[in-house]
């Protein structure tokens, strides 16, 4: 007897009620499911009686690669509902599918995300053929609210439109290939009992063309074995609505599980209404004006909706619409996240955030307690004995020697994956923070057990998970000044050596958009200093580093030559420009940006009238320091008076300068020399435009230690061949009070003098 | 060129419609259709209604589903007129999502006004000129908003040459958009409804709610003019005018906003540049077809700087029209300064023109984004107009 295909949809409820009838109505003997075939002997476990959502974590590590799969479950997932039927019925429900670890997934987060997806092609058609704008509100309104009769025909003829004839990629060819041996097999086995084949509708038109293949080689296909040396493994972990909703581009599945959790338990109407409700609930407890008049428009607008795109009952998409059309009263920023595949963008709509929220929902899954805990457990309770913390005493690392270092690694990453049970009291603060103990308390481990099972959706080992949580918080990491700084110096206490490339990757996409100069400059800094001298981290020459360096430097020098108007000077962004240049000088290797290109970069922004007086100081002495061509001295004379021109940009532009290039500066007192241009520019000012340029001047000497401000005094004196200390010139003796009350008493006499004509012609 | 129908009705009125008013009157003079039909050929930009006019017979007639009561179409015909549907022969018109088409069309048939929102160059005005077309068959009842318009400029005017000798009648009376399309039961477009004054704005509000416009100098039941069934509002505003935040809040009740966003992927975007360029490139005399590769240099710029964020963001707008004029001005400086489709160095020429306009901050984004973004790409395409970029003027 041929085998029964059914292509669902994965997380499709309207797929997961036709698998259930079909096994009622066939009582098949074995009912084969799209699933890890290494799972095939602890299915088990899955039927402990767990509350969904679940996931079927995978990871994988070997020389070149590592890997994280999640098969995430919920109640109306077609696989979960044709395991779970299956067995009601007596089948034996067997997973057919490729490993987690096997190449085949590679760069995949969500074994059930749509297939579809990755066919742009594919879309697009669908898309065009129905004319609607995505694929989701296109599946919604053919199957999910559409009347059940007649919904295997429909599958099957939206299944074969999307496939058409696009060729597979050599991943989907593999599990293609793997499911039919497997169909095959079993067929044999069966002679006459039924066989249902229960697979993504995408894989079905190829599976059902395969299968009747005579087979290669009789028997069930082995399992294949990862390659010597690798890890891996699989084992179920809690999961949530959230992180169900939280795939993003081609991984994701079907959007909004708490809708479509209740369209599953009641159908479209119940989950319309129960839909619109929270969305309403929510927005009303944020204090956000929801009137009756609104809810009778965005009723108006779903029914209309629904009516033209031809939906009995309305879909998600209906319902979203018409709210949104009934309750936003403001342009936008970003598309309605619903009419394509995006996340929600920062700056989303608050209504826009909520609607979202509402339909996105907030369950959590819940083990059974007999499941086996995720290795992480293990692998945390194996380190913890291993560095001796597992009493309640207090425990000191010396980040110096190996070992305590390892140990303070181990706890730094239970820091991070949000584990109880030890704190820091004592330790680095920075990246540059010369500490190098640290001491941990013990605090209650209360709670340590759930927080590992919940973080064993990150990762099998410490090392993995940290390094997942940190790629995630890098990608949540917005504006937040502090946080690209301190997540950074987290990834170096963490150790992530297994440096993961989405850790990598993200961030430096977050650095590569961060608008602070300011912040970037301290991340630079400090990247920078561990980058050339961290032995205590054994960070020195890291890839991660690198590849901070090279993105905080472009970012910088786009931000800064960006920068317009007037402003004081601002120490964080001159200090930014001083870590650019530093990077140039140690580092430049690692740079995408060239030393000619910065060079012409700072020659650009210090010529250019509409940057601050501090960045384009800074600019010059940029181009100072790196000494491409140097700057010719009339150019320096009229950059510098024409700063001097402007008595409130003088003490900026000079705060730049000296930022910069201190060296520079001080090094040559001859004609011509950026000394004797600034002495001459100072020697000019009028005593009231001294004063008015004071305060900048003084916050501009404060970049010179005082070694160099006594050096730039001898200087002076040298340039008026007088005789003196130059220390002498930069103190004073009395009380400053004094010498103005002096002062003032000196003008007061001259002042009568010249009234009385009685002084003499000067 | 067009003489006056209705001598004693004719004015000054400046948004006097006599377009509008030619179409109404087509039917009553057959010989004269023909006569005009000539004449709208001419014009440089011919009315939706009119250049879809076949596209719109053959929706009617093949027309089975539900009309709401005054419309033109059905919404299904509607949209497919907007959206397009190849099977049928009708062309797509508005790259954009379908779902918003839909939901602006549902909105109008909802009696609620709609307000189409959004970055300028964004197509609202096309978008509200085919729905008015399609819902009423005509789009040219059209207030065209700005500093200096008035409350007479929306609903009623006076003939005063009338209204002195014979008082206030209805033939004295010079009905304005909003008037007519409540009298007539058609769409009326408010165009940049935001750039009007506060006050202004607010005379729409009675009209929305109560959908009747008083004409106090009137005795008798002329003296109310009530809303036929079809009678809506499309208003359009652009998010860098004064923007939608100062509506008043209870105009604000009345409309259902809906954001039009540009064109998300740069596929169709660098299609329909290339086709629109390419047209208005034909119009212009030129022969040469623009370079697609440096088309694509262009639009993935704008796309770039447009979806900069805060301040690197140019105030000027980076839209598709706007792309479309850079490259229509770099295909002809090529063709007539040399004889050969625009290269980098017209593309760089011209963007200072027409994309920086005369704001020097953008000026300087653009120019930073030549010096620094530009030579991490690679192409040949890129490399050249990096190596023009001090072509850039300003």
């Amino acid at each position: 007897m041929p085998a029964v295909f059914l292509g669902v949809r994965h997380h499709s409820p309207a797929c997961a009620r036709l698998v259930a009838d079909t096994v009622r109505r066939l009582r098949p003997a074995y009912v084969l499911v799209e699933g890890p075939a290494d799972l095939n002997g602890r299915l088990d476990e899955l039927a402990l009686g767990h509350d969904l959502p679940i996931a079927v974590f995978s990871h994988y590590r070997d020389a070149e690669r590592t890997a994280t799969t999640w098969a995430p479950l919920c109640d109306y997932s077609p696989e979960w509902v044709a395991l779970r039927e299956g067995r009601a019925v007596g089948a034996e429900v067997l997973f057919v599918d490729l490993p987690s670890w096997h190449p085949a997934f590679e760069l995949r987060a969500n074994r059930y995300a749509d297939a579809e997806a990755r066919y742009a092609e594919a879309t697009a058609r669908l898309c065009e053929r129905f004319g609607t704008g995505s694929v989701d509100a296109l599946w919604d309104g053919l199957f999910e609210v559409a009347p059940a009769d007649g919904l295997a025909e429909r599958l099957d003829a939206y299944f074969d439109l999307v496939r058409g004839d696009a060729e597979a990629d050599e991943g989907d060819r593999a599990r293609e290939a793997y499911m039919a041996d497997w169909v095959r097999a079993v067929l044999a086995e069966a002679g006459t009992a039924t066989v249902l084949v229960v697979t993504g509708g995408f894989h079905t038109p190829a599976l059902r063309t395969l299968a009747g293949r005579p087979a290669e080689v009789p028997g069930r296909p082995a399992l294949p074995a990862p390659p010597p040396g690798a890890v891996s493994g699989s084992y179920l972990v809690p999961y949530s609505f959230r992180q169900l909703d939280a795939f993003a581009g081609y991984q994701s599945g079907m959007p909004s599980p708490a809708y479509y959790q209740r369209l599953w338990e009641g159908g479209p109407e119940a989950a319309a209404d129960r839909l619109r409700r929270s969305v309403v609930a929510r927005l009303r407890r944020r204090r956000h004006p929801v009137s009756t008049a609104d809810l009778v428009a965005a009723a108006a607008l779903t029914g209309g909706l629904a009516a033209l795109r031809g939906h009995a009952v309305p879909s998600r998409t209906d319902v979203l619409d018409g709210l949104a059309g009934a309750l936003v009263k403001d342009d936008l920023t970003q598309p309605l996240p619903w009419s394509e595949r995006a996340p929600l963008a920062p700056g989303s709509h608050p209504v826009v955030v909520e609607m979202v929220a509402a339909a996105s929902g907030g369950r959590t899954g819940r083990l059974h307690p007999d499941t086996p805990a995720p290795p992480l457990v293990h692998d945390a309770g194996a380190r913890l004995a291993a560095i001796g913390a597992t009493g309640t005493r207090p425990l000191t690392c010396d980040l110096t020697i190996a070992d305590g270092l390892a140990a303070s690694r181990t706890l730094h990453r239970l820091r991070v994956l949000g584990v109880p049970g030890r704190h820091r009291t004592a330790g680095p603060a920075h990246g540059a923070d010369p500490v190098t103990g640290e001491r941990w308390e013990a605090e209650s481990e209360s709670g340590r057990d759930a927080a590992l099972i919940e973080a064993g959706a990150y990762g099998a080992t410490l090392d993995e998970a940290a390094a997942t949580v940190l790629a995630e918080r890098a990608r949540t990491t917005g504006s937040a000044d502090a946080g690209l700084a301190d997540l950074l110096f987290d990834t170096v206490l963490c150790g992530a050596t297994a440096l993961t490339d989405r850790l990598l990757t993200t961030l430096t996409a977050t650095v590569a958009r961060h608008p602070d100069p300011g912040a970037l400059g301290a991340v630079l800094a400090t990247a920078l200093g561990l980058w050339r001298h961290d032995r205590v981290y054994g960070t020195a020459r890291s890839p991660l580093l690198a590849a901070v360096l090279d993105g905080a430097v472009s970012r910088i020098l786009w931000l800064v030559e960006g920068a317009h108007g007037r402003s004081g000077a601002d120490p964080a962004r001159l200090t930014a420009l001083a870590a650019v240049r530093d990077a140039l000088r140690h580092a430049p290797e690692q740079l995408t940006a060239t030393r000619a290109d910065t060079a012409a970069l700072a020659l650009r922004i210090a010529r250019d009238p509409y940057a601050p007086a501090d960045l384009r100081g800074a600019a010059h002495g940029l181009h100072l320091t790196l000494d491409v061509a140097a700057l010719d001295a009339a150019a320096l004379d009229v950059a510098a008076l024409d700063a001097a021109g402007n008595l409130d940009s003088l003490g900026d532009w000079l705060a730049g300068l000296f930022a910069l290039a201190r060296e520079e500066v001080t090094a040559d007192s001859g004609d011509g020399s950026l000394l004797a241009v600034l002495d001459a520019v100072l020697a000019d000012l009028t005593d009231a435009e001294f004063l008015i340029a004071l305060p900048a001047l003084r916050q501009a000497f404060a970049w010179f230690p005082p070694r160099e401000r006594e050096r730039i005094a001898r200087r002076l004196i040298e340039r008026r061949g007088l005789r003196g200390s130059g220390r002498g010139l930069l103190r004073t003796t009395a009380d400053p009070l004094h010498l103005a009350a002096a002062r003032a008493l000196e003008e007061n006499v001259t002042a009568l003098l010249d009234r009385h004509g009685l002084r003499s012609a000067r | 060129m067009n003489p006056p129908t209705d001598p004693d009705r004719r004015t000054d009125h400046p948004t006097g419609h006599r377009a509008g008013r030619r179409t109404d009157h087509r039917t009553d003079h057959p010989g004269r259709a023909a006569m005009t039909t000539t004449a709208e050929e001419q014009l440089q930009r011919p009315p939706a209604e009119v250049r879809y006019a076949e596209e719109l017979a053959a929706l009617r007639a093949d027309d089975r589903d539900h009309r709401p009561p005054g419309w033109e179409l059905s919404l299904r015909a509607a949209r497919r007129f907007i959206v397009g549907d190849e099977a049928a022969g009708i062309a797509r018109k508005f790259v954009g999502d379908p779902a918003l088409v839909e939901r602006a069309l549902v909105t109008l048939a909802t009696n609620r006004g709609l307000l189409l929102v959004g970055e300028p160059g964004t197509a609202k005005s096309l978008l509200s000129e085919l729905i008015a077309a399609a819902v009423s068959g005509t789009s040219r009842l059209t207030v065209q908003g700005g500093a200096a318009t008035t409350e007479d400029q929306i609903k009623y005017s006076w003939n005063y040459a009338l209204l002195v000798s014979e008082g206030p009648s209805t033939r004295s009376l010079v009905p304005a958009p909003m008037l007519r399309g409540m009298a007539e039961g058609r769409v009326v477009r408010f165009e940049e409804i935001t750039r009007c004054p506060l006050e202004v704005q607010d005379s729409l509000l009675s009209l929305l709610s109560e959908r009747v416009v008083a004409i106090p100098e009137l005795d008798g039941p002329e003296g109310m003019v009530f809303a036929k069934q079809g009678f809506n509002v499309i208003a359009t505003a652009n998010t860098r005018d004064r923007g939608v935040n100062e509506m008043s809040s209870a105009l604000k009740r009345r409309f259902n906003f809906e954001t039009v966003f540009p064109i998300p992927d740069l596929d169709t975007e660098l299609a329909l540049v290339e086709a629109e360029s390419g047209h208005l490139l034909r119009r212009s005399g030129v022969t040469a077809a623009p370079d697609r590769d440096l088309l694509e240099v262009l639009v993935t710029a704008f796309r770039e700087l447009r979806a900069a964020e805060g301040g690197d963001r140019p105030s000027a707008v980076m839209s598709t029209a706007e792309a479309v004029s850079v490259a229509h001005a770099v295909g002809l400086r090529g063709w007539y300064l040399r004889g050969e489709p625009g290269n980098a160095a017209d593309l760089v020429s011209s963007l200072a023109g027409t994309a920086a306009k005369d704001s020097p901050e953008d000026l300087a984004r653009l120019r930073r984004y030549l010096e620094q973004r530009v030579p991490r790409r690679r192409g040949a395409h890129w490399q050249a107009v990096h190596d023009a970029r001090h072509l850039l003027a300003g």
